[in-house]
């Protein structure tokens, strides 16, 4: 039904299904009636809506399902007026927004069901996925990262003047297998070029707590390093999901962050302000749905007005 | 302090002894186990005292620049964590105490109270 498998595809894809979650790629806008409502009343909701499916509720709780098969039989045997709860399936397989589309992937191949409700924690109905959302969804998401990749690329190409070093960095949100790379690698730049200690530091700190602020609170994105004699300048470029409150976000103690973030030793709300302290500049600019970016710049030599 | 005196103090065994293992001397001990804190800390070459075995353990110490950590409460570390710590070059002790004790052994041996 969806020629993937979970467990001998491409490491990318690999990655890809256990990253997205099933909210990342259902459609949520769904159809639901009351349990009440007659097969015909529903067989119009299928056709006008073009669905194969209507999930039955009552008090936003999902307690059925009435596919186009239950709606053949009830022309042929004569009972299309009846309400669904006497004809829905009871015994529904139902997925859970927060599981990762491989889950849903296994799901479609062990049942052959051509669809799934979708619930939340509060086992209210969010959503409906099909086969055909989790390809799209993929596709998309593939498309998204390729384009990412070739960004970096062109970046990565571009000659660098004599002195000068960049490097780009992707960082993938909850990486916490390379989390803190592309910092190490910033590092032992500085280390080779003979900067100062305490300015290594300084700039090292600024670009991990950006990294993990990536990884942590982003949808993913990227870490770009430009460094010369005079400066080093790191950017954090990512796509999402933006922040509200760029005041709040630079208040410290204040943080978004889960308990399983916190669990891993950060979320302390200190990302954005401690990356201030330690820089000689810093912008942070963001749009909620497009994404956010952080300039921050250690001068490498001193310059007047720098802080001590 | 030197790390051995740093062994000695926290009962503790040495998991990755970094090259400067012989001649580092350690000045601050910082016990914390939020890396978020350790991050905001000004001390240069501390000795990071911690009950979080994570792999960012090594990242957030090497980005400070500590001389060496801790791992408290007689937890295995994450082989992941050792790999990282001799990448990087840091020494990383293992001690059976607890937070509190290592911490207070460590600043009576920094006080020269012992």
């Amino acid at each position: 039904m969806i020629p993937i498998d979970p467990n001998a595809s491409p490491s990318a894809l690999l990655e890809l299904i256990y990253r997205l979650k099933v909210k990342d790629i259902m459609t949520g806008q769904v159809k639901s009636v009351e349990k009440d409502t007659s097969l015909r009343e529903i067989q119009r909701i299928m056709r006008e809506n073009k669905v194969s499916g209507v999930p039955i509720v009552e008090d936003g709780r999902l307690v059925g399902m009435i596919s186009v098969d239950d709606i053949i039989r009830a022309l042929d045997q004569g009972y299309i007026d009846s309400p669904a709860v006497v004809h829905m399936s009871r015994k529904l397989v139902v997925l859970e927004d927060d599981m990762p589309v491989s889950f849903a992937i296994s799901s479609f191949e062990k049942y052959q069901y051509g669809r799934f409700p979708v619930i939340n924690r509060a086992r209210e109905l969010v959503g409906i996925v099909t086969s055909r959302d989790v390809t799209s969804g993929l596709l998309l998401e593939m498309n998204r990262s390729l384009e990412e990749m070739e960004r970096v690329l062109n970046l990565q190409a571009s000659p660098e003047p004599i002195g000068q070093v960049k490097r780009v960095f992707l960082v993938q949100q909850f990486d916490y297998e390379n989390a803190g790379r592309a910092s190490t690698e910033l590092k032992k730049i500085l280390q080779d070029r003979g900067v100062d200690r305490a300015l290594q530091r300084k700039a090292a700190v600024a670009s991990y707590e950006l990294e993990m602020n990536l990884v942590n609170h982003s949808l993913g994105g990227r870490l770009i390093f430009h460094i010369d004699d005079e400066k080093a300048t790191i950017e954090a470029v990512d796509q999402g999901p933006g922040i509200p409150d760029l005041a709040k976000a630079m208040t410290e103690g204040f943080s978004t962050a889960n308990d399983w973030i916190r669990s891993l030793g950060f979320g302390a709300g200190m990302g954005l302000p401690n990356t201030k302290r330690v820089s000689d500049e810093f912008d942070l600019q963001s749009t909620v749905g497009k994404g956010t970016q952080v300039r921050a710049v250690v001068h490498l030599k001193p310059q007047p007005g720098d802080k001590p | 302090m030197t790390f051995d005196q740093v062994l000695e103090a926290v009962s503790g065994e040495p998991a990755y002894r970094s090259s400067r293992w012989a001649t580092q001397t350690v000045d601050h001990v910082v016990t914390c186990d939020l890396m978020s804190d350790v991050l905001v800390t000004d001390h240069d070459e501390i000795l990071l005292v911690t009950s979080l075995p994570s792999d960012q353990v090594a990242r957030t110490a090497d980005m400070v620049g500590a001389c060496g950590v801790v791992l408290v409460n007689g937890k295995p570390p994450q082989p992941s964590l050792v790999e990282l710590c001799t990448h990087l070059d840091l020494t990383l002790i293992l001690s059976p105490l607890g937070s509190f004790e290592a911490s207070w052994r460590l600043g009576q041996r920094l006080l020269g109270r012992v």
